[in-house]
């Protein structure tokens, strides 16, 4: 078939068959107990140079837990698919975590800026719409899908999007290639210990992610009963096989919020961008990452109970959550 | 002296925007910031039963006011939706057709309302200034039936060449351009709406066509603020500043704290003969 146009953007090739062969080899397929702790979670299955993906949409339902401890393990020259983001691309990039990022829409403020003029990180650009697809693509086990929009554009020229004419209408098409991370993160609301997880309120991707990621990791809220996950089985997002480690993370996406449960911790956000602004973005991450052994500690000794309570009273919409 | 009214030029729009959302109409937003929020304005005030679907996957919501200080596609705003899916669900929405109108944003806009919202200044490798990507631009300009793009009126932002096309308005303006590209039928960019003029697009060359200014304004002034000279309506009409209920809404109810609406250029008028105070 005739390719009309291919965008110059960097893609790791889809290889539908050799994820196959991964699932084959290394999937779990029983109910076994797969809760482990942040740290034993992140330094067995994200490793440097690996492909990451997360789901969350701009400060909600972030697995920010899960990113500081990446970033207190320094994991290295990890990729990552930065849509419906905020600032986690930046804390990544901050950590030295981070060589590229698929752009769809991310905060890029002063550390993302350097960063890219330096050539520390590549961008390569995509939208929100186009990434969401490619990981449909990879959660249906094809190599590409086609959709209708990118053309046209620059954006569509540092992607690597192709087109072609389609072989049934005739017409002009973009396709985008599948993607298949190596590894996913993704916070739940509520999860069984085998991973069967409940994800509350409209997602971004969560199952695509999940279903399409060679390893993946659920930091969860709470730990509900597996007769709980049977009683309601229509309010599983995931099912157990695709989970390799589920992590016990209340707060989990601090200072971000989890609707239903808790807000965001606005103050902090404004004591992140301002550490940004002024080029302290380590004095950042000393206090609330590399200072603390764990997620927990944070909550602890940074956090403090009084304001966790009041971020849990700040959240009154329970209705179409827990209700 | 006589009493003033003061508003961000993102207020403005905002009010503008509102004033042209229709009930019978579906809306297709991004996640966050000033074009959800003149759908919000709309919804408190004129048209409560108004359809949108925001982005990430909500469908319709009656967003719980006031809202929290950072909107941010949080519980209240995706209060009381008739559907809460994903991303990829809400995109086929708008592939079938089912949205007609997209609300948007840009950097930056050229006389066929293609747009940027990438990087400004130098290339792309060693931008200036780069910003955090189109989200979900390229999708909703492609693929709703009509584009409202809101940006603010100024030079550097009505340009004779983008920096950076991001996503599509009506390509190299020929017609059928869209189409032979690949992008549905019969769409593409309505309006454009800034603090002090409003612009639509000649249906036949698809450049962009001056139709309204605020009171304050001439056609030589708004034609200051641009790179090139746009096509002028036969008669340009008056558009009506913000009244004092609409600002009190956005600053009470949808925006409060201001993150998004006070970043702006603050705007004084004189109430009582509507020209832009000294």
């Amino acid at each position: 078939m005739e390719v009309l146009e291919s965008g110059v953007g960097e893609f790791r090739m889809p290889d539908p068959d050799g994820f196959r062969e991964y699932v084959r080899t290394h999937k779990e397929r029983r109910l076994v107990n797969k809760v482990i702790n942040e740290k034993e979670a992140i330094s067995r299955l994200v490793e440097d140079g690996d492909y990451l993906a997360y789901d969350q949409n701009v400060a909600v339902r972030g697995p920010t837990s899960l990113f500081r401890e990446i970033i207190r393990q320094r994991k290295k020259d990890l990729w990552i698919a930065a849509k419906f983001t905020w600032t986690d691309a930046t804390l990544l990039v901050a950590g030295g975590c981070v060589s590229k990022i698929d752009v769809g829409w991310m905060a890029a403020g002063k550390v993302i800026n350097t960063a890219v003029r330096k050539g520390e990180v590549k961008l390569i650009e995509w939208s929100n719409g186009a990434l969401a697809h490619r990981h449909l693509a990879g959660s249906m086990g094809v190599p590409f899908l086609p959709l209708r929009y990118l053309v046209g554009t620059d954006t569509f020229t540092q992607s690597g999007a192709k087109v072609i004419e389609d072989p049934y209408t005739e017409q002009r098409i973009c396709l985008v290639p599948a993607l298949y991370p190596d590894v996913a993160i993704i916070h739940v609301h509520q999860c069984d210990v085998y991973g069967n997880a409940r994800v509350m309120g409209a997602g971004v991707a969560p199952m695509e992610i999940a279903m399409s990621s060679k390893k993946l990791i659920i930091s969860t809220e709470e730990i509900i009963d597996i007769e709980a996950i049977r009683r309601q089985p229509q309010r599983t997002t995931i099912p157990y096989y695709f989970v390799d480690a589920v992590v016990v993370a209340p707060f989990g996406c601090y200072p971000g919020s989890t609707p239903g449960l808790y807000g965001g911790d606005i103050e902090h956000w404004l004591e992140f961008m301002a550490a940004e602004m002024q080029g302290k973005t380590d004095e950042y991450l000393e206090k609330w990452v590399y200072s603390v052994a764990s997620h927990e500690e944070m909550l602890e000794k940074r956090v403090g109970q009084e304001k966790l309570d009041s971020l849990k009273a700040a959240e009154t919409v329970k209705e179409g959550y827990y209700e | 002296m006589s009493e003033q009214l003061t508003f961000t030029d993102v207020e403005a729009n905002i009010c503008t925007i509102a004033g042209l959302i229709e009930e019978d109409k579906l809306y297709f937003v991004q996640m966050a910031g000033a074009p959800l929020m003149a759908v919000l304005l709309a919804k408190y005030m004129r048209t409560p039963e108004v359809g949108y679907v925001v982005e990430e996957g909500a469908v319709t919501p009656s967003p719980s006011f006031p809202l929290p200080r950072m909107m941010l596609g949080a519980s209240r705003s995706h209060h009381r939706a008739v559907a809460w899916y994903g991303m990829n669900i809400a995109d086929s929405h708008a592939a079938l057709g089912f949205m007609d109108y997209g609300l948007l944003a840009c950097l930056q806009v050229d006389k066929f309302g293609n747009f940027n919202s990438t990087f400004i200044g130098g290339t792309y490798e060693q931008p200036e200034r780069r910003f955090g990507g189109p989200g979900g631009a390229p999708e909703i300009a492609s693929q709703c039936w009509r584009t409202l793009l809101m940006t603010k009126l100024e030079s550097r932002k009505f340009v004779n060449k983008l920096d950076f096309m991001s996503s599509p308005g009506y390509l190299d303006g020929t017609p059928g351009a869209r189409e032979r590209a690949g992008m549905p039928a019969n769409t593409g960019p309505y309006k454009i709406i800034t603090q002090e003029a409003v612009f639509d697009f000649d249906e036949e060359t698809h450049q962009m066509r001056l139709i309204a200014m605020m009171p304050w304004m001439t056609v030589e002034q708004v034609l200051s603020k641009m790179e090139f000279e746009p096509l002028i309506a036969d008669k340009v009409e008056r558009m009506e500043p913000p009244t004092d209920e609409e600002l009190t809404i956005i600053r009470a109810q949808i925006d409060p704290g201001g993150l998004t609406v006070s970043r702006g250029e603050w705007i004084a008028i004189d109430r009582e003969t509507g020209q832009r105070a000294q």
